[in-house]
């Protein structure tokens, strides 16, 4: 079970780990921005090693549900959680649009100062994963990381070409 | 994680997909074949590798859909079908919009919270 694949995002906030520890961990502030353009409501949120956040995302003609259990709560330098879809119940659940995307995921944040702001990562990657599971998430990341190298570019012209004709 | 906002049946082929486009032999393939259609001899060229073993690589390439073998042919060329892929991709830009979709949330939260603290002061 080495090199999992991992996906990485990085963004640089102007404001102190503090102050980006507090959107994560108290609910009124995680709903305001969990979830582009949805209505999120926080059913649960429990920060501590084995407490759970029950997540549902409202859309138009039906919600989404995840729950997530946290590993390791460090503030406010790091926060580790496995995450999973769920059904309304809170159940695990695959994605109906996917089946071999993983079920659970662990999702790993963390905060570094840097001058007077925040560089936040997360890093995802699959969680007791099947290896049709880790296969699927590696081809995203693959995909998304520029594991195509010369390919993309010219997957990507073909692609910009498909959408005109 | 679900990102929920898609759930069409276009997307029932996409774990195939992923799964071929996982391997680095076949992303190679791809991108000849992005050159133009190709025999299995040709696509042979580039790697030390025997026909069977590049003719099963194909095969998986064709059970995801993303390449196509002309059947009426001796040397029955491979030809990239790109279609998928691009399923694949809009995919992983909902994946990856979720979170960046996010993140703008996020920085305005922040500045508001930002504007209390500075009341505050």
């Amino acid at each position: 079970m080495t090199d999992l694949p991992v996906y990485v995002l990085e963004r640089l906030f102007a404001l102190q780990p503090d102050t980006l520890w507090r959107t994560w961990t108290e609910a009124d502030l995680l709903a305001q921005w969990y979830g582009p353009g949805v209505e999120t409501v926080i059913h649960k949120l429990d920060v501590r090693p084995g407490g759970v956040w029950l997540n549902e995302m409202r859309m138009k003609a039906q919600s989404g549900y995840q729950r997530a259990e946290y590993i390791e709560v460090d503030p406010p330098k790091r926060l580790v959680m496995v995450q999973s879809n769920t059904d309304s119940a809170w159940k695990t659940m695959a994605n109906p649009g996917m089946p071999d995307w993983p079920k659970t995921m662990l999702l790993e944040v963390t905060f570094e100062p840097v001058g007077e702001g925040t560089q936040m990562q997360i890093s995802w990657s699959p969680h007791d994963a099947s290896e049709a599971e880790i296969a699927c998430f590696a081809g995203a990341v693959e995909q998304m990381g520029g594991g195509w190298e010369a390919g993309m570019a010219a997957l990507e012209k073909l692609l910009a070409e498909l959408s005109l004709s | 994680m679900n990102i929920g906002l898609r759930h069409s049946s276009g997307y029932s082929n996409l774990d195939s997909v992923f799964a071929a486009l996982a391997d680095p032999t076949r992303r190679i393939i791809l991108a000849r074949l992005m050159e133009g259609q190709a025999s299995v001899s040709e696509l042979c060229e580039p790697f030390a590798m025997s026909q069977p073993a590049v003719s099963k690589h194909l095969k998986v390439l064709e059970r995801a859909g993303l390449v196509t073998r002309a059947v009426d042919q001796q040397r029955r060329p491979a030809q990239l079908n790109a279609e998928p892929m691009a399923a694949a991709l809009s995919w992983l830009e909902t994946f990856r919009d979720f979170w960046e979709g996010s993140f703008d949330q996020l920085d305005t939260l922040l500045m508001s919270l930002k504007s209390d603290d500075n009341r505050k002061d």
